[in-house]
């Protein structure tokens, strides 16, 4: 019984984020194309994008095409699997199975993926793409850690479920770690979906999509999903992490609650990204540097019960 | 008078050196000097007389007086002059001392001489072809007239590569171009990169030859060349237009009628006004605001929309003919494009306000791509890029034309020699163009626009113009000549001379500056690139893209070991 | 981050409010006066092959078939729609319409072709003056551009031969 629902579960959130992902992006073309004054693409063409991309030609290019093809899977794969450790509206699917650990590692994989996608391809822009994402992962990763180790240490656990649960502010004392770490959080959130301002790896004009540059076809269309979904998962995540209320009413409701407050985020990175400017690595690297700070003194507070 | 000071200061100098001296009257001095001392008065003129490079021409003048002829164009801004250094040379050995150690800007203007007319700079500290395409044959040399318009040379090898330069020790090397995002035309850009710095370059451009100036030089007339002069640029086209017309018009001595330079004038101010708003787009579509960019355009569309009334298309205006305008404005039209005007001026101010405090704009732009005032003095450069760096300069004052003696308007500068500087005087000068066509609506006075031209142009005369094009001076040099059709046509894009200091520019900065560098100049490849071989069958573009691939494949291998080594 | 410039920067995206069109669905009208693609009338045309001498781009082309008939053909492969035909066309049989949406499979389909009765003047053959000096090409007598392979023929014969003329550098004026 409990195989089967770990299985329904896991279905139903894979399914759930592979369904929101392309809308997601749908909804932030939209409105960054009505900021931009502009008639902008219909609501569901990211989905015809990538089944554009899923029915053309599978070209094998760059130096190791083995290689290419299995990141290509991989970064997809990686991305649902961490749906699966996220309570979406009900328990996580694969409650008993991972700890704040394995999401960690998880999510580094992510990143991982997107360097072995430029190594595999080889050219010079993929180089330089993904030297600039192992520089942006090894200074957010960190931070990220931090904010579930807050959680962790508020809820004196290290299991998932009891961490995602708006933990961060379970503090006994005035959660003033809890605060601290979701101004960091929310300041850095565009880097952990990579758009602008911090869209560095992957910036058209300066080094043209870096590590996917030298994809196209169904490999391109998978990326493109890992993308997309990424975009949902670390909203997702921010969600259970930062802004667990309305998730204890009970399954239909708390799935729409939930669902709402991941759009609402999308819209949020939808507007930074549409008002700002790229940053350049070094700068990017100093601002994050900062944050790195700030989330230092609040894992310090937590430590002291704040 | 400046030009009779000049001339007195050369005779003293030089004295039996210079042979002889033209004194149009009309902001234009042609000295002819021997060709021993040419280097010598270069340089008096460039660092004595503190003189502006313009640039170097070369013509093949055989067919007329046995010889071949080279004139190197300086300009004195504050004294409103255009001085055209000119010697012959002889037939059998066309050589001439180079200036382009006394004067660095000249460089690439010799290199093109020597491609294309075949005229040698002795003495050239960096004598590489630059113009022809890799194919082309050494010794063929387009732009003589014994060379048809239309032929293939014999040697014309489509396999030759062209050999770049081995890059520094400890640089990788990055191919950028010539297809890129931010290059809206072919250019390459061989970028040495250490860790994120880009140490040196190597440019190799001129992929978009058309041809034009030997077409105008053989088969066009007169009339026709200024719609083809149109199409140098999709930019600023207007303003090659009307240099041309000026340049003829300066040789054959005649005036356009006031109307008519009233109309050259509001249509080259609407073409300062878009190009303007387009670049201030495309910069922040460079550093990722593509909002911004796309407000830009939105505010720029109405331009569009009133030039089309006003000229029969949105950008190719087709104004010129020698000696007037085509069309004419109707008072419908005037008082449109004053309304246009009016929301434009407000909706810009909006934007300039936001923008000006924008520090996430300020933090890409502010120290990024300098080009301070001794940069701009030793490679000419001109338009925003100098008014940027603090020298007051702009050819719609310094050397008036059209109807530019008869409006007030001020010359923006700015002291800071970086991106943000070019980004603040670009968008400032738009409310500069829109007080000069207000001040020309005006004071227009009814009458022809077109003179009433009586018996032919006379051969063998020569004129130039200097028109202030959005991104700089462009400058055209005309030769009369037989068949309705001019001997010898220079045509001077800004990006010519703005490009070669883009090297200096992004010299140790970041590889992610080096797009917003290049892109301050407002780079436009066409109009530099505008020319001579007219060769489309030559499969150029095939010879380029197995470059590129040999250099990513070339490049794939030693680049992993320092992709990781880069300093944070 | 200056937060005052992002929010108006937001607000003057947000006052102006939608401004594209669906395009190919939805067009902006074409302005009078507009310079489109050239459209010749043959009913007007008097055959003095003024556009065909002043077209920057070389794209009108003229065929003495024989005294009486003239083939006027408009190529229109690379026209720039620059208007100079319509300008010194004496009849104004070329008009500049507003077609600007010229895209096609098949590039014959830009062109045009008049066959044109010709009466002979008696003094010169053909006769027209072009508006300024600077358009007088001098070009009397016949016109034989290489009407199969579409290029324009510098030049004019006094007599129609029989023998093609493909060599289209050679200058021989008069």
């Amino acid at each position: 019984m409990n195989i089967l629902w770990t299985i329904l579960g896991a279905g139903a959130n894979a399914i759930a984020v592979l369904l929101a992902a392309p809308l997601c992006e749908g909804v932030l073309r939209k409105v960054t194309a009505v900021i931009q004054s502009r008639q902008g693409p219909p609501l569901l063409q990211p989905y015809f994008d990538l089944l554009k991309l899923l029915g053309k030609e599978d070209i094998e290019s760059g130096d190791s095409p083995g290689m290419q093809r299995v990141v290509a899977y991989l970064s997809l794969s990686v991305v649902l699997i961490v749906a699966c450790l996220i309570p979406m509206g009900f328990s996580a699917p694969f409650n008993g199975v991972g700890d704040v650990i394995l999401m960690i590692y998880l999510l580094t994989l992510c990143g991982i993926c997107t360097l072995l996608a430029g190594l595999a391809a080889g050219s010079t822009y993929s180089l330089i793409g993904i030297s600039r994402e192992m520089m942006t992962m090894i200074t957010l990763e960190p931070l990220f850690a931090i904010a579930l180790l807050i959680g962790a240490i508020h809820a004196q656990s290290f299991r998932l479920d009891s961490v995602l649960n708006g933990s961060v502010y379970a503090a006994r004392l005035f959660p003033w770690s809890g605060f601290i770490i979701l101004a960091v959080m929310l300041l850095s959130f565009q880097g952990y979906v990579q758009r602008v301002p911090f869209d560095i790896a992957g910036a058209e004009t300066e080094i043209m999509e870096g590590p996917l540059l030298e994809y196209s076809g169904p490999k391109l269309a998978l990326f493109k999903y890992a993308q997309m979904s990424r975009l949902v998962i670390h909203s997702a995540l921010f969600t259970t992490l930062f802004l667990p209320w309305g998730s204890g009413w009970g399954f239909p409701w708390s799935w729409m609650i939930f669902w709402g407050k991941t759009l609402l985020l999308v819209l949020l990175v939808t507007v930074v990204a549409a008002t700002h400017a790229r940053y350049r690595i070094d700068q990017a690297l100093r601002y994050f540097g900062g944050l790195f700070a700030a989330g230092l003194v609040a894992l310090a507070l937590a430590s002291y019960g704040h | 008078m400046a030009a009779t000071q000049k001339l007195k200061l050369l005779n003293e100098k030089f004295g039996p050196a210079i042979q002889r001296a033209n004194l149009p009257g009309n902001g234009s001095l042609f000295v002819f000097v021997d060709a021993a001392a040419i280097k010598a008065v270069c340089k008096y003129l460039f660092r004595d007389l503190d003189a502006r490079y313009v640039v170097s021409i070369g013509a093949d003048d055989r067919p007329y007086s046995k010889q071949f002829m080279v004139a190197h164009h300086f300009a004195f801004d504050r004294e409103h002059l255009l001085c055209s250094v000119l010697t012959h040379l002889p037939a059998d050995n066309p050589r001439v001392d180079s200036i382009s150690e006394e004067v660095p800007a000249a460089n690439w203007a010799e290199r093109e001489m020597r491609d294309l007319v075949g005229i040698e700079s002795v003495g050239h500290p960096y004598p590489k072809r630059l113009v022809l395409p890799d194919s082309w044959p050494e010794a063929v040399h387009p732009l003589r007239k014994d060379i048809p318009w239309n032929s293939v040379p014999e040697g014309l090898d489509e396999d030759r590569e062209f050999q770049f330069d081995d890059p520094p020790e400890g640089c990788v090397v990055v191919p950028f171009g010539p297809f890129h995002p931010t290059l809206d035309e072919p250019a390459h850009f061989r970028l040495y990169i250490e860790g994120e710095r880009v140490r040196g370059c190597e440019y190799r451009g001129f992929m978009v030859h058309r041809g034009i100036e030997k077409l105008a030089e053989s088969v066009l007339s007169y009339n026709d060349i200024p719609v083809m002069a149109e199409r140098i640029c999709g930019i600023c086209g207007c303003v090659h237009n009307v240099a041309y017309a000026q340049a003829v018009e300066n040789a054959a001595g005649l005036v356009a009628p006031p109307r008519a330079e009233y109309l050259r004038t509001i249509m080259l101010e609407l073409e300062r006004l878009h190009s303007h708003l387009l670049w201030v787009g495309l910069a922040c579509h460079i550093v990722g605001f593509d909002t911004l960019f796309m407000q830009s355009f939105r505010i720029r569309e109405p331009i569009m929309w009133i030039a089309e009334k006003i000229s029969g298309n949105r950008k190719t205006y087709g104004l010129c003919v020698i000696g007037g305008v085509r069309r004419d404005l109707t008072p419908e039209l005037s008082s449109e494009l004053n309304r246009v005007l009016d929301t434009l001026e407000k909706e810009w101010r909006s934007v300039v306000s936001a923008v000006l405090k924008d520090r996430n704009i300020q933090k890409r732009t502010r120290g990024v791509g300098i080009a301070d005032k001794a940069l701009v003095k030793e490679m000419g450069l001109i338009g925003p890029v100098a008014r940027a760096a603090g020298v007051d300069m702009d050819c719609r004052r310094d050397h008036p034309y059209a109807a530019y003696k008869r409006v007030q308007f001020d010359v923006i500068t700015a002291d800071g020699a970086d991106v943000w500087s070019r980004v603040v005087v670009r968008a400032t000068e738009v409310f500069e163009s829109i007080r000069i066509i207000r001040q020309c609506l005006a004071s227009m006075e009814p009458g022809p626009v077109q003179l009433d031209l009586q018996g032919e142009l006379e051969a063998g005369r020569m004129g130039m113009s200097s028109v202030e094009a959005p991104r700089g001076e462009s400058h055209h040099f005309v030769i009369t000549g037989e068949n309705n059709r001019p001997r010898r046509w220079r045509v001077r894009a800004p990006t010519y001379q703005n490009l070669q200091g883009v090297p200096m520019m992004i010299k140790d900065q970041q590889l992610s500056d080096m797009t917003i560098s290049l892109g301050s100049i407002d780079p436009c490849f066409s109009c530099t690139d505008r020319m001579e071989t007219i060769d489309v069958r030559s499969g150029e573009v095939k010879v380029w893209s197995q470059k590129e691939l040999m250099d990513l494949a070339a490049s794939k291998r030693n680049a992993i070991i320092p992709a990781t080594q880069i300093p944070s | 981050m200056s937060l005052t410039s992002k929010i108006k920067e937001t607000l003057v995206c947000l006052r102006a409010g939608r401004v594209t069109l669906p395009y190919p669905a939805q067009a902006r009208p074409v302005p009078a006066g507009f310079r489109g693609r050239p459209i010749f009338d043959a009913s007007k045309c008097i055959g003095c092959a003024g556009c065909a001498n002043n077209c920057p781009a070389r794209e009108i082309l003229v065929f003495d078939v024989c005294q009486e008939i003239r083939i006027l053909k408009y190529l229109g492969r690379r026209c720039t729609y620059c208007g100079r035909c319509a300008d010194v066309c004496p009849e104004k049989a070329i008009t500049m319409s507003s077609e600007f949406e010229t895209a096609t499979n098949n590039i014959a389909d830009m062109g045009q072709r008049l066959e044109l009765f010709m009466s002979t003047c008696q003094r010169c053959g053909r006769c027209f003056k072009e508006p300024s000096v600077l358009e007088q090409l001098k070009l009397k007598g016949y016109r034989i551009d290489d009407l199969q392979n579409e290029r324009w023929v510098f030049g004019s014969k006094a007599y129609i031969g029989n023998e093609p003329v493909v060599d289209d550098i050679k200058i021989d004026l008069d």
